[in-house]
């Protein structure tokens, strides 16, 4: 059907603890990332945060945060996102697999594809900070107090 | 199963509740249909629909209605739960309760923020109108 849909949505060792770029976050604001409308993207992208698309993109998208595609943004792909999806008035949207918590598509849209909502849409895990397991190990650090 | 027929080809005339000018096939929350419905107006869906409901006008089912039904009409706007397939010839609207869970035949798609829907989306031509069955 599509060339791209060989692709997995998931970068790669998606079920492995994500070493989250600190730097992103650090600043206590959540990630965003806006492709504007001379923007274009083919692959896939994962973002940590949040999406604004309102360019071109062939693939697959995923974000933690909110995927908003905006203006005359087009997506032709798989869109993955933990928490909201918009699909604006002039924008368009195809897709092979949407998966979603909240979904919002303004009159005008232009959207088709699988829509999956609610608790089974979670399954690709939210990237929890995992903490380290605690290992029992002999540690010679006996001074250490908090 | 023991399921009725209301075939109405829009022959009939009398006893029809008229709004605009057109049929008006209204329902209550305590009302129950079950089978097929051929209509030529617009339809108010509350309470219990099962089966197959096709008319020419509009669908609109209600907040609290249980409807498990494929649904066919011109415009359709759901605020309640749905479990069939739903095909709008022009608009479909969900509204910020609907539940809809099932394949999705549109021209035009409305989502309001905190709607469900679990299905295929579909954006296009028809190849079938109401009364073609």
């Amino acid at each position: 059907m599509f060339g791209w849909a060989s692709l997995s949505s998931r970068r790669p060792g998606s079920r492995l603890p994500t070493p989250v770029p600190e730097a992103h976050v650090s600043n206590g604001q959540r990630n965003s990332v806006v492709l504007g409308p001379k923007d274009r993207l083919v692959g896939q992208l994962f973002i940590e945060g949040d999406l604004r698309v309102a360019g071109t993109v062939e693939g697959a998208l995923e974000a933690t945060g909110d995927i908003e595609i905006a203006g005359g943004g087009k997506v032709n792909g798989q869109v993955t996102a933990y928490n909201r999806l918009v699909v604006g008035s002039e924008a368009s949207l195809i897709a092979s697999d949407v998966r979603v918590a909240r979904l919002t598509v303004e009159d005008g849209a232009t959207f088709s594809g699988r829509v999956s909502m609610g608790p089974h849409a979670e399954e690709p895990a939210p990237v929890a900070v995992e903490e380290p397991a605690p290992v029992v190990e002999p540690t010679p650090q006996k001074g250490k107090r908090r | 199963m023991d399921v009725q027929e209301a075939v109405a080809e829009g022959a009939t005339e009398n006893g029809e509740v008229k709004r605009d000018g057109r049929k008006q096939f209204q329902m209550g929350p305590g009302d129950i249909l079950e089978g097929k419905l051929i209509y030529d107006g617009s339809i108010h869906a509350d309470g219990r629909v099962e089966g197959e409901v096709r008319v020419t006008g509009n669908i609109d089912v209600a907040n609290g209605a249980n409807v498990k039904a494929l649904l066919e009409g011109s415009n359709v706007s759901l605020k309640g739960a749905v479990e069939g397939a739903v095909t709008a010839r022009d608009k479909l609207t969900l509204g910020k309760n609907a539940r809809l869970s099932g394949d999705v035949t549109v021209r035009r798609l409305q989502i309001d923020d905190g709607a469900t829907l679990n299905g295929h989306v579909r954006m296009g031509e028809f190849e079938q109108q109401a009364s073609g069955q």
